[in-house]
């Protein structure tokens, strides 16, 4: 009887495995975007994470047989917003839009009126079939815990916090690594945040850090944290080596090429990251577009695995893993 | 021998004015072809929905131009030393500011954050004023101070954060239509005409006129050029006020660094639009033209997938071609 159980069990369950395998090749077969003009927005391409998201889409969109109709905002989030007028207009199939602020909230609600479907990348929205993002949340806890051993559990911290209230995933990742923060009382967040600027982020980050060093004399600061992104920690650092502060640990979120190669510099004061996969969020962003023209019922949100990195030598090591190259 | 010097330049003066003519009309020429190439290329280019589309997206810069215009034609239009204001972007984005952190931050009723606004933009107007018309600074370098030190202010007001505002009057700006033509469209429209008016119908505005072609000739004739030349740099401020409105609409809040493209595009369409004029001089419907062609083009090539990385590329070279042969035209005119 049991035996007779245990077979039928396991041809079932060979079956349910054949049919799947079966089903999901034949997704894979079917998945085309010919004949089909898709837009892709972004916000800027000046930045490593932009232009690699935005490559990551337009390569897949093209792989699937796909029109691109590209546009570039060029790190100016109103003209970013005005850009899908420009692809409303022109009647896409669908649309891509990667990053921006509340603007193109509006946008993405006439695109929706206009029954054409709006995936966002690292933008959720009320208006989106589905947002393709790193898990923001593990990004969020993962650098609070590696940040606060980084300073031996206790210190003063200053966060360039901009736009946790201006755009969800920083309100997740800002708002989680302060929540780790709760369970360290020995740290203390510096007040008021830092704002760092958009565009010229680096410059602006350098300018700012020296104001804060001139501020609190050696030994008041332990940490310096970017919130949301990594391109101010460039300038962050270079304001460390210039005031011969190299004792205050940064940490930040994003893990481009420029920036591990920063951190995996001998002694560099860039202590922890969590390296995101862009051109994978958006080539999965340009896929979902293709399983939704197939039919498929899309989850809110697609999660791309991210990589922490703690130290030099996982520096290297991730540097060498994304394909970017090898760092002695 | 007086007649035969005459009778012998005049095919030559003959050929070099036609020559000119027609290196003249080159600049609307050259975008007129492209205007024709993108309607091709793009099947609904040539529509009045993207007619509309290119509108709207020149708000902004079509006001802030306005502002522009007034100054270059008080002060001359020299760009070192003749009148500019490189302020009024910032100042739009001053104002832009004071209206979204009042409404939206701290429950200000509209008329009143207007106002403040207004008067944020206007005192950013008699600073610029005051530097150039009093201390005797260089209105380039005066304006690209006080432009840098509003930015600075926008920051303290925002902390450099963004800020929503969905006020109903911000939207129906935003979206509002009126028989068939948006409303943002029309507000701009009837500004425009406005002023218009005011430069080329009233006496005020000849005045402005007259000292901006020849500031000694306007002395001697009992016009002051110093008042007419601060004037226009309140009216510019003023301009910046009103385009905040629009610049909230556009991003449905305040973003920060908006400044930065609207000032370029203000400068290239104010100028682009001298290259229109037969005398080669800023005007105000030229420059209103400018800010048109210049978000037409914007348009067209995003809307023909043009690579974005060429873009800023083919976009530049366009607008060098267009000025310089309307600087050669002039030149062989003269």
């Amino acid at each position: 009887m049991s035996v007779r159980i245990a077979r039928n069990v396991a041809v079932l369950a060979a079956t349910m495995a054949v049919s799947m395998a079966v089903m999901s090749s034949s997704w894979a077969a079917d998945l085309s975007l010919s004949g089909k003009k898709i837009g892709v927005a972004v916000v800027g391409t000046q930045h490593f994470w932009d232009r690699e998201a935005f490559n990551g889409a337009l390569d897949r969109v093209k792989e699937l047989g796909g029109e691109v109709v590209p546009v570039d905002g060029g790190r100016d989030n109103q003209v970013h917003a005005d850009n899908h007028d420009i692809l409303l207009n022109n009647k896409v199939d669908a649309v891509i839009s990667i990053l921006g602020d509340g603007a193109v909230e509006p946008k993405f609600e006439a695109l929706r009126a206009a029954g054409i479907p709006v995936f966002t990348v690292d933008h959720l929205s009320p208006h989106g079939i589905n947002n393709t993002t790193s898990d923001n949340y593990y990004m969020g806890t993962t650098i609070g815990r590696y940040m606060a051993d980084a300073i031996g559990g206790k210190g003063k911290v200053a966060i360039f916090n901009a736009f946790e209230g201006a755009l969800r995933i920083c309100g997740i990742r800002a708002g989680l690594w302060k929540y780790v923060m709760q369970d360290y009382p020995g740290i203390e967040i510096m007040q008021p945040e830092l704002a760092e600027e958009f565009a010229n982020a680096p410059e602006d980050a350098r300018k700012k850090t020296l104001d804060l060093l001139n501020q609190n004399p050696k030994g008041t600061i332990d940490a310096i944290h970017v919130g949301c992104w990594d391109q101010p920690a460039i300038g962050i650092v270079q304001a460390l080596e210039e005031a011969g502060r190299t004792e205050i640990k940064v940490t930040a979120l994003d893990g481009g090429p420029e920036t591990l190669e920063i951190m995996a510099e001998e002694n560099s004061p860039f202590v922890a990251n969590v390296a995101q996969q862009p051109r994978k969020i958006g080539s999965t962003a340009a896929t979902n577009v293709a399983r939704h023209f197939a039919g498929e019922t899309l989850l809110p949100q697609t999660f791309v695995d991210v990589k922490p990195v703690n130290g030099p030598e996982e520096a290297k090591a991730v540097y060498k893993e994304l394909g970017y190259g090898e760092l002695d | 021998m007086s007649g035969e010097a005459s009778s012998m330049s005049a095919p030559r003066g003959w050929i070099q004015r036609s020559a000119g003519m027609w290196l003249g009309t080159l600049p609307l020429m050259i975008f007129v072809a492209l205007l024709l190439y993108l309607s091709i290329a793009s099947a609904n280019f040539l529509t009045l929905s993207t007619l509309d589309l290119i509108l709207r997206q020149a708000i902004p810069t079509v006001i802030v131009c306005l502002g522009l215009s007034v100054v270059v034609m008080a002060g001359g239009d020299d760009v070192v030393s003749g009148g500019i204001d490189l302020s009024v972007p910032a100042t739009a984005v001053l104002a832009a500011a004071i209206i979204a952190d009042q409404i939206s931050l701290h429950e200000t009723a509209l008329a009143i954050a207007l106002l403040l606004a207004m008067a944020g933009a206007l005192a950013v107007g008699i600073v610029n004023a005051f530097l150039v018309v009093w201390v005797g600074m260089t209105p380039l370098l005066a304006t690209l101070a006080t432009s840098v030190a509003v930015v600075g202010i926008v920051k303290v007001i925002t902390a450099s954060r963004r800020i929503n505002v969905d006020h109903a009057a911000i939207v129906w700006l935003r979206d509002g239509v009126f028989a068939g033509v948006s409303v943002g469209v029309l507000i701009t429209f009837v500004l425009f005409i406005f002023y218009f008016w005011t430069v080329h119908r009233t006496r005020w505005g000849m005045n402005l006129q007259a000292v901006g072609g020849s500031r000694d000739a306007a002395e001697v004739s009992g016009i002051s050029p110093k008042r007419y030349i601060s004037q226009s740099f309140l009216v510019a401020a003023f301009a910046g006020g009103l385009a905040a409105m629009f610049i909230l609409a556009r991003g449905s809040g305040f973003t920060p660094g908006t400044e930065e493209n609207l000032l370029l595009e203000m400068v290239l369409a104010t100028f682009l639009g001298a290259a229109f004029s037969p005398r080669r001089v800023v005007t105000l419907w030229g420059a209103v033209l400018g800010a048109v062609l210049v978000s037409a083009l914007s348009l067209g090539f995003k809307s023909i997938g043009v690579n974005v990385f060429w873009t800023g590329c083919i976009k530049g070279a366009l607008i060098l071609v267009v000025v310089a042969s309307a600087s050669l035209s002039g030149r062989v005119r003269s």
